[in-house]
This record gives C-alpha cells, sequence and structure tokens, in this order.
C-alpha cells in the first residue's frame, strides 16, 4: 500500500516510500529530542499553518503526544512554520540567549523545514496531511559532531573535507554547498534533508544539465519556475 | 535553441512569463503557498486541465521541496557560494532580491561595494 494512495495524481513510488520512511522516523528518538518532543514540534508547525489559512486541519492528525513546549521553542516553531521569511540573525541570537541550544534550534529547523514540505505535497496534490506516528520510547542519541564550527552561517556547521575530518568525508563526500551543509551540526538531519533533494528534486549528479528532466509532466524550465517563484514568495536570497 | 522567458514575471504577477505553462505554473505556486482553499483548488484543476495530472504532482514535489530550502537557507543564516554570485548581478537587481531580508546573510561577508 502506497503512502498516497488516496492522490488522484500520480505519486512516484521513491517519492511515496522517502515520505513514508521520514513520517515512521518521527516516532523515534532524534539527536536532541525524544519521539514524543518532536512530534509536539511538527503538531505545533501544523498548528500554526491551520492558523494562518495555509494548512487544512485533516480528520486524523495521528499522534498529539502531551508534551509542554518552552516559551522560546514556540515561537521559534511558529516563525519557521509560517514566516519564514522573516527570520534574522537578531531573532535566531534571541532564541540561543533565552535558553534554546544550537543543536535544538537545528534539530527544530530541520523538522519543521522536512514536515512543512511533505504538509505542501499533500496539499498541493489535493490530500490530507498525513497522520503522525505514535512516539516511541527511548532516548535521544546526543552526539554533537566534533568538527562543526562557526563558518559563515549563524549556527554552526560541519566544513567540507578535508577539515570536516572523517564525518565530513562520509557525509558530503568531496564538497556540499551551504544549502545541504546547513543542518549538519546534527548530521541525521543532513542526512534527511539530502535524501529528499536526490529524489524530490533531482540527483546531485544531473544538477548541472540543464536539459535533464527528472519530473514526468514538467521540463527542466518549468520546474524550475515553480522552484523561483516559491522561493520568491519565501524571500529567499540563497 | 533555448526559449526566452521573462523572469521579471517570476516577482511581477503582473507580467506574462512568456513560457508555455509558466502562467499555470506560477497561479499553482501562489495558491498552494496561500490563505485561499478555492483559489489552490481552481488553479490545480486549470494546471491538470492545460499540462495534465503529471504536472500537478511534479509541480508540488518541487513547490515542496523549495519551501524546504528555503527554511533550511532563511532559518540557518546560510550565504550562497562565491560561484553562485559571480556573473548574475543583473538578475538579482532585475527580480529585486537584495530587498529581501535574507540577502544579508550573503552580503556581509562580501568585501564593500561589491554587486
Amino acid at each position: 500500500m502506497s503512502f498516497y494512495d488516496d492522490s488522484k495524481y500520480p505519486v512516484n513510488e521513491d517519492v511515496s516510500e522517502i515520505h513514508a520512511r521520514q513520517f515512521e522516523q518521527l516516532g523515534s528518538p532524534g539527536t536532541w529530542g525524544t519521539s514524543a518532543l518532536r512530534i509536539a514540534i511538527v503538531n505545533e508547525a501544523r498548528q500554526a499553518g491551520y492558523e494562518a489559512g495555509v494548512m487544512e486541519k485533516p480528520d486524523n492528525p495521528g499522534a498529539t503526544p502531551d508534551v509542554k513546549l518552552s516559551e522560546v521553542a514556540h515561537r521559534v516553531i511558529r516563525r519557521l512554520a509560517v514566516s519564514p521569511k522573516e527570520m534574522d540573525q537578531v531573532f535566531y541570537d534571541q532564541a540561543i540567549g533565552e535558553g534554546l541550544t544550537d543543536v535544538e534550534y537545528v534539530e527544530i529547523l530541520g523538522l519543521i523545514a522536512r514536515f512543512t514540505c511533505f504538509d505542501v505535497f499533500a496539499r498541493g496534490i489535493g490530500v490530507p496531511l498525513r497522520p503522525l506516528p505514535e512516539a516511541q520510547a527511548g532516548s535521544p542519541s546526543r552526539a554533537r559532531p566534533e568538527t562543526a564550527k562557526i563558518e559563515n552561517a549563524w549556527v554552526a556547521t560541519i566544513p567540507n573535507p578535508p577539515d570536516g575530518g572523517e564525518l565530513a568525508k562520509e557525509l558530503f563526500g568531496l564538497w556540499q554547498p551551504y544549502i545541504m551543509r546547513g543542518l549538519s551540526l546534527v548530521p541525521e538531519e543532513f542526512k534527511a534533508h539530502h535524501e529528499l533533494e536526490e529524489v524530490q528534486y533531482m540527483p546531485a549528479a544531473h544538477f548541472m544539465e540543464f536539459d535533464y528532466q527528472h519530473h514526468d509532466g514538467l521540463t527542466r524550465p518549468q520546474a524550475e519556475i515553480v522552484a523561483a517563484r516559491i522561493s520568491a514568495l519565501n524571500e529567499c536570497f540563497y | 535553441m533555448g526559449q526566452n522567458i521573462n523572469l521579471k514575471a517570476l516577482v511581477d504577477r503582473q507580467l506574462d512569463i512568456e513560457f508555455p505553462g509558466g502562467v499555470e505554473l506560477l497561479a499553482f505556486s501562489d495558491a498552494l503557498l496561500g490563505s485561499d482553499v478555492n483559489a489552490l483548488n481552481n488553479a490545480r484543476k486549470t494546471l491538470e486541465n492545460s499540462m495534465g495530472p503529471a504536472a500537478v504532482s511534479a509541480a508540488s514535489i518541487i513547490a515542496a521541496t523549495f519551501t524546504k530550502n528555503d527554511r533550511v537557507a532563511n532559518g540557518s543564516g546560510i550565504p550562497a557560494e562565491p560561484r553562485m554570485m559571480d556573473g548574475a548581478e543583473d538578475i538579482r537587481e532585475m527580480l529585486g532580491l537584495k530587498n529581501f531580508r535574507s540577502a544579508i546573510n550573503t552580503y556581509r561577508h562580501l568585501p564593500e561595494g561589491h554587486p
């Protein structure tokens, strides 16, 4: 059974599989948050979307663990969920000053970026948001990459090889741009983000082939029109 | 030989993008991030009628992907790589990208006076 069986529009099996897997993984502990906390973060982001009118609440939203989010986490989640164009370093520094750690922030950022992605896709093809999984027991791994440091982003990142060490080689290969390394302070978020890129946008090996068509139904220029318009709406300079 | 496209229509919706399917794709993108569900339903149907059902799925997954990437970029404060900045000043100027709040994340790392 496919994750998007209820869609009247065709969904590639690799997209269905990776979305199903990443939803299932939300039910497990992350690097800095328990499963219940991570699900609560996604639920809070969805709530912000419902209130802003940019998401429709499904009949079955799935698990809603009873977890109280801190005031600063609540504020960060809501800003990232519905006002990404208003993010700036002052907001980030304030969040860190109020007790959110940089690694917690990056895990929240990765979760909201990914689950907003899934929710926007569901809305696009006209199906209800997928239900969130039940929380599983277990503790976060709390593993901070030793080579991560402040480069040119607000958040610490793992430098490209050789400066990033063996972990950088393992994660990045020869080199990765900042748009991929931005989440590398939490390597599990980097991996999840990277695997979505390969399936949803295109394999990196084809990126510079301008006549390469990864999607049935859209040529590369047509895909780039959508990409550019979405980034303009979100005011993303990158 | 490549087809022309009116890039300015990416930021000014009063303009015609002058590319096959472009009008429908822009309308769908706007509606997908917007708060009018009827407008979204209409834009989805128009896109389907004009380009086929696979175009709806493809446009949705691209929109989803970039709304993810935009959050990663704007939320982590990453700069654009120098190789991305070289030779694209005219496009940034035309599209008004420097006015985005996130532009400072790149320009703060560039020499003063860099276009």
